[in-house]
Order: C-alpha cells, then sequence, then structure tokens
C-alpha cells in the first residue's frame, strides 16, 4: 500500500514539477505556404547553400520566468528555395559550399540567420506582437570568390490586437516577417550595386563570345 | 416598501437610459468625385479592395477591409476579388513595404510586364485602397469582478471609439483616380457591473464599414 502511495505520489509530483516548469513556456513552430513569386526569371545557374543551422533554425528567448521559442527553419527553407527557384530560372538547392571544379555555376548564394528580436504586446505602445529578423545573404561568383554580402532586415506584426493565443500571434507576426524579407530578396537582388556590375560583366563577357 | 419600489424604478430607468444613450453613434462622410458620371465595370472585370499597412503606427485592420469587400460584393453587381488572394497572386508587388503609394508608382508597378499580364489576367480594372483604423480614444471608471460565490462585478466603465478612414479608387484602365470616400465615426460604449458584467458596445467600426461601402457601391453604374 505504502509503495503505491509512494508511486502516485512521485507521478503527481513529476507532473506539478513539469507543469511548473513548461507552465510558463511557449513553442511556436511556423508552418504554412509561401505564395510564389511573380518575376521574370534572370538566366543563370545558381546554388543556394542551405545548411542545417539554417534549415534547423530556432529562435529562444527567455525573459521575466517567461519563455519563447520560435522554430522557423523548415518555413525559411521553404521560403528561400520557392524565391531562389523564382528569380533565377536554374537553382540547385546544396547543403554544402560547392568546389568550383565539380559543379560549375554562375553564383552561390548562402543565406544566414543573423539576429531575430521578439516584441510582445506589453513591452511597446503599439500593443502588438512584432517579430524582426535580420538575414545575411554571402553572394559567391563562379570562381568562389565573394561578390557581396547582403543584409535584409524584415519585420512582422500581429495585424489584430485580440488573437486566440500568444502562439497563434507570435505565429502570425513571424509569417508575416517572413513575407516581408521574401519580398525584399525579390524586388532588392538585382539591385544591390555589386549584382549589377556583375550582371554588366557577366553580360558582355557573353556578348564577346 | 414605497422607497424601495422608487429605488427599483429609478435603477431601471437609468439601465434603460444607458441603453438607449450608450450604443450612439455618429458618423460623418465625405466624397470626391473626379467626374459625375458612374465608373464602369464591364463583365470580366473586378475591383479589389485593400488595406494601406506601411504605416508604423497602425494597420488598416483586414477585418474591416474584408466587411467592406463583402458588404460591396454581396450587392451581386460587382466582382471582388478578396484582399488575400490579390495579394498571394501578385506577391511580392502589394507587399505593405513595396505596394505603390501614388499613381505615379502604379505605373512603375505597371511597367513591368509580368505584373501587367497578371493584373490583366485576373480581370483587376480598379484598385480601392482604404487608409485608416479605430482607435479607442478615452477610457473612464473602473470595474471589480470577485470569485464566486459570494462574487460578481460591480462598478461602471465607460470608453469612447474613433474610426477614420479614407478609400481612394484607382482606375488601372486609365491610370487615374476617381474618387475618395472619407468617414470618420464615434461611438460610446459602456460596461455596466450588476453582479453581471452588462456590456452596452457601440459598433463604431461596423458604421464606418456601412458607410464606406454604401458611398463607394454609389461611384458604379448599377
Amino acid at each position: 500500500m505504502a509503495i503505491v502511495l509512494n508511486t502516485k505520489f512521485s507521478l503527481g509530483l513529476t507532473i506539478i514539477v513539469y507543469l511548473l516548469l513548461t507552465g510558463c513556456s511557449t513553442h511556436v513552430v511556423i508552418t504554412g505556404e509561401h505564395p510564389p513569386v511573380l518575376v521574370q526569371p534572370l538566366d543563370y545557374n545558381v546554388g543556394l547553400v542551405l545548411n542545417s543551422s539554417f534549415t534547423d533554425y530556432s529562435f529562444t528567448r527567455e525573459k521575466d520566468d517567461q519563455k519563447i521559442i520560435i522554430t522557423l527553419g523548415d518555413s525559411q527553407t521553404q521560403l528561400f528555395s520557392q524565391i531562389f527557384e523564382g528569380i533565377f530560372t536554374s537553382t540547385q538547392r546544396l547543403q554544402v559550399k560547392p568546389q568550383i571544379t565539380t559543379n560549375p555555376m554562375d553564383l552561390v548564394v548562402i543565406p544566414r540567420v543573423e539576429k531575430l528580436q521578439v516584441s510582445m504586446p506589453d513591452e511597446t505602445s503599439l500593443n502588438v506582437f512584432e517579430v524582426w529578423i535580420q538575414y545575411k545573404l554571402e553572394i559567391f561568383d563562379t570562381n568562389s570568390a565573394l561578390i557581396t554580402e547582403w543584409s535584409v532586415s524584415s519585420y512582422g506584426r500581429t495585424q489584430t490586437r485580440f488573437l486566440k493565443s500568444t502562439e497563434s500571434a507570435l505565429h502570425q507576426a513571424t509569417n508575416s516577417a517572413l513575407r516581408d524579407a521574401g519580398a525584399q530578396i525579390v524586388i532588392g537582388f538585382n539591385r544591390i550595386p555589386k549584382i549589377r556590375d556583375w550582371v554588366k560583366r557577366k553580360t558582355g563577357s557573353n556578348n564577346a563570345r | 416598501m414605497p422607497d424601495n419600489t422608487l429605488l427599483s424604478t429609478a435603477a431601471w430607468s437609468l439601465l434603460l437610459i444607458a441603453i438607449l444613450a450608450g450604443c450612439s453613434t455618429s458618423s460623418i462622410v465625405d466624397e470626391q468625385r473626379s467626374d459625375t458620371a458612374s465608373l464602369e465595370l464591364s463583365s470580366g472585370e473586378r475591383l479589389v479592395i485593400m488595406g494601406r499597412r506601411h504605416g508604423n503606427s497602425y494597420e488598416t485592420e483586414p477585418d474591416f477591409i474584408n466587411c467592406i469587400s463583402n458588404n460591396v460584393a454581396n450587392t451581386g453587381k460587382f466582382s471582388v476579388m478578396p484582399e488575400q488572394e490579390f495579394l498571394d497572386t501578385l506577391y511580392p508587388w502589394f507587399e505593405p513595404r513595396v505596394a505603390p503609394l501614388k499613381l505615379q508608382g502604379m505605373s512603375k508597378t505597371l511597367a513591368i510586364t509580368v505584373v501587367a499580364d497578371r493584373i490583366k489576367a485576373i480581370g483587376i480594372r480598379y484598385v480601392i485602397w482604404v487608409d485608416g483604423s479605430t482607435e479607442t480614444t478615452e477610457e473612464k471608471g473602473s470595474m471589480h469582478c470577485g470569485m464566486a460565490p459570494s462574487g460578481g462585478c460591480f462598478g461602471f466603465k465607460s470608453w469612447d471609439k474613433t474610426s477614420s478612414y479614407e478609400a481612394t479608387i484607382w482606375d488601372l484602365k486609365h491610370l487615374t483616380e476617381k474618387g475618395k470616400v472619407k468617414v470618420d465615426s464615434k461611438g460610446a460604449s459602456y460596461m455596466l457591473g450588476i453582479i453581471a458584467p452588462i456590456p452596452l458596445i457601440a459598433q463604431v467600426k461596423g458604421v464606418a464599414c456601412e458607410d464606406i461601402s454604401s458611398q463607394l457601391k454609389g461611384f458604379f453604374s448599377q
């Protein structure tokens, strides 16, 4: 009898401790499809390097006994794949930077998350959930020489103050920030001065042949 | 005994006055047209109503845009493309950061062949931009609710809401602005705590939506 009681007591205590530890934690896994991009593709063969730190990316913030985890690796992988498949006629998704000799490509792009910031309604006067994501894109040429490093800062917020839960609000704000990042990359890629110069040189050398 | 009856009558009268006065909403509608003729919408042509979301301090609420879109579409006389569907179909050209704010910008966007072709393919003739928001401007009073069984809610709370929206109609065929509608609505809401909380909510945003929708419908030939 005493053993049964002890077992029940231990089980109850474990459940209470577990609830106490996880009670103030919010874990959001970003899901959902991103729309295909509407753009005239550039006629280049591009390697998009999405390594595990990008595809498995998860953000964690612990503040005032409140833990927030946002897992957006899958969603940003889908977004970046879709974007680059739209911007260029040929895009190969890779896990590591390719060797020059084995797989020649016009450009190699390696994106990474530099910073992610979250702001809760009680932290600002706006009273909405906000998410900022800063990406850095390293862009290499055929010879594996760095053309440029491009920083993209995106922003998203909840469109309404009355959402069902913190989870759904953070989900909406993060998706909105991802959508903003996509928009900036699609529209801004061939406006980067060093990329424009590279395109000019590339077009010139192709015409000379 | 007569005192109790008097008190009860006074309480009910107060409640009735609060109900009648509490839900009142006032609205001012202003309209500008570039010409007096109705706007034409041929068969196969559609319109889209979109919210402005480029500002730092507010965003035009998607539910407000849906409300106008539904009201205009419900007449059965116009084909209205849902805002989100339009944004996804033309991604990323009408995202908050890049959407054209003026006709000059729209002209540049339409100079992009893929964008112009897609707009033509989906039959969008008019884009109606709605800019504004609904804000709570003044809160007064307080209410306290206790735990059951001896508890309940007691107190009085009131708040004012102001809706201010402006809709601008762009004709994509001729790249011209066809008109504007401006609506300002105000209303006071109350919450009475007499054991149970009794909300008396003024439908400020709903009134603004109805007003702006009916004005917009008036722009098009019936």
